[in-house]
């Protein structure tokens, strides 16, 4: 009781870290149910009776009823509704897959290792990618690495990510035979080695935006006094942009990942179809096809909440780390 | 780094050099010219050579989701259900009527009786003997259920006159009848299901097949070895079959290009000649029971009009069409019967053939003489269909009809024509069986559940044919029947035959004895891996 009246005390305070926290949680729980309402209807709207799908064109006309009693599709809209909600709060879950039968959250639970992977591979590419060529062009300013590496986004950005996995797999994999065309290998070794290509393509979209952002950030370090001062103090280039540039420019590119890891989610539900691998995208990918209304529900919630949950990660620990961002994601 | 930097500096050597590059990669590739690897069996040809073992990986565009062989009808659970259980007869790859589990079969001269006598030592992959008594509960079940394939016949009763002797009769005729039993809903299964709850069974279900299912994950690949219980002696050779669920085409292509898999189920007209010229790889074909068509909506305020779909059939080169558009994959069609199936008269038929001036007098005896416009609805992701809509629309426009396109996705065009919501559309016909029945009575009966394909197609006198062809035993006077029907639908243009397309199947040149079936099909049993 003591505790809450004070937190509630300091809450009040217009700057204070918990009220901003709390405001924070409420808006992340708000978008949450947003998209669950929007993800709900949106799917109905669309044309395509989900039982045909199962039954195939040539079903009868009875088959195709009894197939809607069977899934609840003959409910009325707000009862489905209710039955969602209902589902989504006692199970977590937004029901059974209409195609294969399991619970929507085994499905995706099985899907979501591969997918997640993907994603920590294809960041780690484009952090490691981008340190290095901002690094570059930042030191070689306006010299010729300088410039290539400040054409190579302009280029990147105009590719499509599918078409960047086509020719990665067409040069890489079936003409050099250097990686597997698609699907997931076996053991850790065989994920890890099969995920190499769409990890690099997926990173492929993130660079040109992280290496921009970093290089601009360099480069104000490089400029500022401090590092004016230390070279003064004759401490060698290398250690001063080690110690002092990287840590300084790093902090606003992280930023920038996080805001970009809805796009990251994104592009790597393009780059599993491109690559085959049977992750929540080619899940997604073949739920829409077959209308299969509660699996596409249960994708985009998760994919929502999981949205949600690391911007506001992204937000508390930038905030942790330079208090000064405070409120002004 | 200054050595990098003053190297980069050179754009006249970097640019030559990564041309080289690329080049090289291009290069990397040879070319030859295999012949078709046709109706593979072909299990003789170096005999001393071939090895018995492996596994076969076979990429497919979908997931196999239920093993319930009387509620499927999809290829996607049709053809992993064909693998498990097995008719008595069955249809081999020219589409003829074959015994099977069955050794000997016989109908009697009213076209009532059939019987089956079973094959000696016949047995389940579980080690248990087939009898007739799981001949009677696997029909019988199939007429409970019904299904999206049901048995049309009027079953009077099943009989196990003796452990090996399986006895249907009738109540009327129905010639089909006995084509529609090499269906794969027709196969085998378990007295009772052998012991074991319906829900249990088709989770590991147990059949005569040459496969098990030893892993299946229903939204993923499937597993299935070797049936040791096979009842071809020796066979399967292979001792793993695994479908390899991958959705898109691109990627399966490169994937059998690069020997990840060892066939591939849908392989798209335009890629036929580059995986037939690959180095390592072929194409294996067959004629198939589809008939690619323009199908009309005889709802439709234009098309209701006889004269507007004959002007619209004689406006269109469907040679130049079927020769632009299927690479030498496919045959011109006449008739709505391709030709793998008995009957068609795909020859001999007076069809409506490119005459552009017949066109246009046949457009003036319509009630829009000087044109009109409307729509064509097609499928999108389907570039050979997208072809076909733009040769159509060139063909309407120089009679005078201006035709719009309107490609949707494939879900919502299923239910647009489901709906009667289009005017004209492309798609194709298939045959369940190697029966003339099958495609006919789908396309022309506008009181079965297809209402005639979705075209609202009526006339009473082909009703009337239709009817008699199911009830006339085989022979000339129900060829007869079938030559009429034909010349009348191809007077009558409903819908135009296009092309009968080939099945195409990718496969890698180390495949041997892969047989593909006319419904699009494979058999296993016979294959080697080199």
């Amino acid at each position: 009781m003591i505790k809450s009246s004070s937190l509630l005390k300091k809450s009040a305070d217009i700057n204070s870290p918990y009220r901003w926290l709390i405001l924070a949680l409420i808006r992340a729980v708000a978008v949450i149910i947003c998209v669950a309402v929007a993800v709900f209807f949106i799917i109905r709207i669309v044309p395509g009776d989900p039982a045909k799908m199962i039954l195939g064109e040539y079903s009868t006309p009875e088959a195709i009823e009894s197939m809607h009693h069977t899934l609840g599709l003959d409910l009325p809209l707000w009862e489905q509704f209710l039955r969602f909600v209902q589902n989504l709060f006692t199970n977590g879950d937004t029901g059974a897959s209409i195609t294969w039968g399991t619970s929507t959250r085994e499905l995706i639970a099985d899907r979501a290792p591969v997918t997640l992977l993907l994603i920590a591979m294809a960041s780690l590419v484009a952090i490691l990618v981008s340190l290095v060529l901002a690094t570059l062009a930042a030191t070689h300013k306006d010299r010729l690495l300088d410039h290539l590496i400040r054409i190579f986004p302009t280029i990147t950005l105009g590719m499509p990510i599918f078409w960047v996995g086509l020719l990665l797999i067409l040069v890489l994999s079936v003409r050099l035979g250097w990686f597997p065309v698609g699907g997931v290998g076996e053991g850790w070794t065989g994920t890890l080695y099969s995920l190499t290509l769409p990890a690099i393509t997926v990173a492929f979209s993130q660079i040109p935006t992280l290496v921009r952002s970093l290089r601009a950030q360099m480069l104000e370090v490089l400029e500022s006094d401090f590092v004016v001062t230390l070279k003064a103090a004759g401490i060698p280039n290398r250690v001063i942009l080690m110690k002092h540039v990287l840590r300084n420019s790093a902090l606003p590119t992280l930023m920038l990942l996080g805001v970009n890891i809805s796009y990251l989610i994104g592009g790597t539900l393009v780059v599993e179809q491109v690559f085959g691998i049977k992750g929540i995208g080619s899940l997604l990918f073949s739920a829409i096809s077959k209308r299969d209304f509660p699996v596409i529900q249960g994708i985009a919630l998760y994919c929502a909440i999981s949205v949600v949950i690391i911007s506001l990660l992204i937000e508390i620990a930038s905030w942790w780390l330079d208090p000064r961002t405070k409120g002004k994601q | 780094m200054s050595k990098l930097n003053s190297f980069l500096r050179k754009p006249f050597l970097v640019g030559p050099l990564l041309i080289l590059l690329l080049v090289f990669v291009a290069g990397c590739s040879g070319s030859k010219d295999t012949p078709d690897q046709n109706k593979g069996a072909n299990p003789g040809t170096d005999a001393d050579q071939l090895v018995n073992g492996g596994t076969f990986t076979y990429g497919r565009p979908a997931s196999v989701n239920s093993f319930d062989l009387h509620n499927q009808i999809t290829s996607n659970n049709a053809f992993a259900i064909d693998k498990v259980f097995e008719p008595l007869i069955t249809f081999n790859s020219d589409g003829e009527i074959i015994d099977w589990l069955a050794k000997s079969h016989s109908i009697s001269e009213d076209g009532l009786t059939y019987t089956f006598v079973l094959r000696d030592g016949l047995k389940f992959s579980n080690g248990t003997e087939v009898t007739a008594k799981d001949a009677v509960f696997s029909i019988q079940r199939h007429l409970d259920v019904g299904g999206p394939l049901a048995i049309a016949a009027q079953v009077a009763s099943l009989k196990d006159q003796d452990d090996k002797t399986f006895v249907i009769t009738l109540k009327e005729p129905y010639t089909p009848f006995i084509s529609e039993l090499t269906n794969f809903s027709n196969g085998i299964i378990p007295d009772n299901f052998g012991g074991v709850s319906e829900e249990e069974f088709f989770k590991n279900p147990i059949g005569t097949g040459p496969f098990v299912v030893e892993k299946w994950d229903p939204a993923g690949d499937l597993t299935f070895s070797k049936n040791s219980n096979y009842w071809q002696e020796g066979k399967p050779y292979i001792d793993k079959l695994v479908y390899k669920l991958i959705e898109d085409d691109s990627q399966a292509i490169n994937q059998l290009k690069a020997g990840e898999v060892d066939a591939i189920e849908s392989l798209a007209l335009e890629n036929a000649n580059e995986i037939k010229q690959g180095a390592d790889t072929t194409v294996v074909t067959n004629g198939s029971w589809v008939t690619e068509q323009l199908f009309f909506n005889t709802l439709d305020e234009h098309f209701s009009d006889i004269h507007v779909r004959r002007a619209l059939a004689l406006a269109l080169d469907r040679e130049g069409l079927t020769n632009a558009l299927t690479f030498g994959y496919a045959q011109v069609a006449n008739s709505l019967l391709p030709p793998a199936i008995p009957y068609n008269t795909n020859d001999t038929i007076k069809a409506l053939n490119y005459d552009v001036n017949a066109a246009k007098e046949e457009l003036a005896k319509s009630a829009f003489p000087s044109g009109f416009s409307t729509k064509l609805l097609i499928a999108s992701g389907n570039s050979t269909r997208a072809q076909e809509a733009q040769i159509i629309q060139a063909a309407g426009k120089s009679i005078g009809i201006n035709i719009e396109i309107e490609s949707i996705e494939l879900a919502s065009f299923r239910e647009r024509f489901f709906a009667y919501d289009f005017s004209a559309m492309l798609n194709s016909g298939q045959a369940d069986s190697p029966e003339a029945n099958s495609i006919l009575a789908f396309q022309t009966d506008p009181n079965g559940f297809s209402k005639s394909y979705w075209t609202h197609y009526t006339n009473d006198e082909v009703t009337k044919l239709l009817n008699e062809g199911q009830k006339t035993l085989d022979g000339t006077e129900r060829g007869d029947v079938y030559a009429n029907l034909q010349q009348i639908l191809a007077d009558e243009v409903p819908y135009i035959p296009l092309y009968y397309p080939d099945i195409l199947k990718g496969v890698r040149s180390s495949v041997e004895g892969l047989v593909v079936l006319p419904n699009g099909s494979l058999r296993f049993e016979d294959v080697h891996l080199k």
